[in-house]
């Protein structure tokens, strides 16, 4: 019995070890870039000796200084005006689909299927160029639409995928009894259906948010052509060239950070009530 | 047919730009200026010694990024799943990577990275007492091919462990725990449950984070962008070409090639995977 013991307690001590190195992996390079966005020049700038863990005056200085500058706020605009047109647009055609996926079996469905993979899967940095070349040359480059009608490619196929989970668990006898009852089609869609699989929809409309907002490859090779138009993650990457102080850019970094790590925690939160709806019916 | 006309317009709209792309890109592919059909860009880009040097660099990255990925998605699953407190909580940190956008942690790395008297420089200098001198002098991280591909790689691998930990768990926690438990009570130690059971039954789990990473490590942009900026991979060859070299063709040429690969990978992965798999079988029916 003592030995088993042992062998348990030397289990737990090795268990234990490798959860705390993964932690310390995952959290010191969070907790730097919080510091770097904290730090006063002087933390920054040390001189050749070493770089402070904590700063040496926490200062909200370089948060400050972004939310004076009219720039910043446009961008942020920009960004957030892109985003949400994207979310609009992806739900607007998703949720149809995702609901006739979930429902009819027809004759191109598994063509469908292949053309949502490759699409899914096809390399962005491929498709960039076709896709910015065509914009180019409907003179659309340097435009809301053309980034919003990119990240609406980007986003598609996962969020079809999704729609048609959620709309394979509304069991089909609740549409039965409500055309026996008398309502029509698009009654049936909008007010029993939609409904019951909104928390999957929100997920959805979040995902594509948080993919639009972060994106950089199509927004470079749409925007950064000489136009007007900036998004945060240009923004970010126009101040790196300049190499600013770094503690401006961990700044930048956070503020684009931030809307990510409250929607993704706002997501945990449906998707655990998602599945648990879904389990009650 | 007439019920599955809501679907008609997210079909117009896939077909419509997956067309563009692929024809668009044949057709640029053999494009110069008012050149058409040409293989210039072909030939230009088989001329280029750069081209060399990033499908080279590319291939390491995916040969190398794929599996560490693989690995450090499982070593994270396996912790999780075989947890003895908080289980929710260290699924949760563990997850927190992803939280971040690519460029945010390029950014970071690219700060701590830095090549005179960044964080990592003074870190393995020896300047902090929790931690061993390794290096001497200030290394120029991103002025080495090696070292500017391995932080790339390392930023790659950091962000995108939470994806494979999560596929990877979602095929352990299939697992019928009495399978496990059978085993236990007919003698089978920790290795020849891992060896014999889990990895087996987690087989499909990760075949596809094998699938979806080497797509991934592939098509890699954002990383290379921003920390090695010198030392191309395909991805950033195109947008080189494509941006500062303003060469249309050569970009799609490149871009078609990546394709290429892209799909030879999957089918090479599919093929191997099916092989070792067959062979799980085998042995588990002879033995």
């Amino acid at each position: 019995m003592g030995y088993i013991d042992k062998g348990e307690v030397a289990k737990k001590i090795v268990w234990t070890s490798c959860v705390i190195v993964m932690m310390v992996g995952i959290i010191a390079p969070i907790y730097l870039l919080l510091k770097y966005a904290i730090s006063d020049p002087s933390t920054v700038n040390t001189g050749g000796r070493p770089i402070p863990i904590w700063p040496n005056r926490p200062t909200f200085d370089m948060f400050l200084y972004l939310f004076k500058d009219r720039e910043f706020w446009a961008v942020v605009a920009n960004s957030a005006i892109i985003a949400v047109s994207t979310v609009a647009l992806t739900s607007f055609l998703s949720v149809p689909a995702g609901y006739v996926l979930a429902r009819y079996n027809f004759p191109l469905k598994r063509f469908f299927l292949i053309l949502l993979i490759s699409v899914r899967l096809f390399p962005d940095i491929s498709s960039v160029i076709p896709i910015a070349t065509f914009f180019v040359r409907m003179n659309l480059h340097s435009s809301y639409l053309s980034v919003v009608l990119a990240h609406t490619l980007l986003a598609l196929p996962y969020v079809i995928f999704m729609a048609t989970t959620a709309f394979e668990f509304v069991p089909k006898d609740i549409e039965e009894q409500a055309r026996v009852i008398g309502a029509n089609r698009v009654t049936i869609f909008t007010k029993i259906l939609v409904p019951m699989v909104f928390p999957s929809l929100v997920a959805g409309a979040i995902y594509t948010f948080l993919l639009s907002w972060d994106e950089f490859i199509f927004a470079h090779f749409l925007l950064d052509t000489g136009g007007q138009i900036q998004t945060l993650t240009l923004y970010l990457n126009k101040n790196l060239s300049f190499s600013p102080p770094q503690n401006i850019l961990a700044a930048i970094s956070v503020c684009l950070s931030v809307p990510v790590m409250i929607f993704t925690f706002i997501v945990q939160r449906y998707m655990v009530s998602g599945v648990v709806s879904g389990a009650v019916k | 047919m007439s019920d599955i006309w809501p679907l008609i317009p997210a079909a117009i709209y896939l077909l419509f730009f997956f067309m563009l792309v692929m024809i668009a890109l044949v057709t640029l592919s053999v494009t110069e200026g008012d050149l058409f059909p040409t293989f210039e860009p072909l030939q230009a880009i088989l001329k280029n010694t750069e081209f060399y040097d990033a499908l080279i660099n590319t291939l390491i990255f995916v040969i190398i990024g794929t599996p560490l990925e693989l690995i450090a998605g499982l070593f994270a699953a396996l912790l999780v799943y075989n947890s003895f407190w908080g289980k929710t909580f260290i699924r949760s940190v563990f997850v927190i990577p992803f939280a971040f956008p690519g460029l945010v942690i390029a950014t970071l790395l690219f700060i701590l990275f830095d090549s005179q008297g960044g964080f990592a420089n003074h870190l393995l200098q020896g300047q902090y007492s929790f931690f061993p001198k390794v290096i001497d002098h200030d290394v120029a991280w991103r002025g080495n091919k090696f070292l500017a591909l391995s932080v790339s790689m390392l930023g790659k691998v950091w962000r995108d462990m939470p994806i494979s930990m999560l596929i990877i768990l979602s095929g352990l926690n299939s697992i019928e725990p009495e399978l496990i438990d059978a085993a236990k009570t007919m003698g089978a130690g920790f290795r020849a449950r891992l060896t014999k059971i889990i990895l087996p039954l987690v087989f499909p789990a990760m075949t596809t984070v094998l699938l979806l990473r080497s797509v991934e490590m592939w098509k890699e942009f954002i990383f290379p962008y921003i920390l090695a900026g010198n030392y191309p991979l395909l991805g950033t060859l195109i947008e080189k070409l494509y941006g500062f070299g303003s060469e249309p063709g050569e970009a799609a040429v490149v871009a078609l090639i990546l394709v290429g690969l892209t799909v030879l990978t999957l089918i090479l992965i599919v093929e191997i995977t099916g092989r070792i798999k067959r062979e799980l079988v085998n042995s588990g029916v002879n033995s």
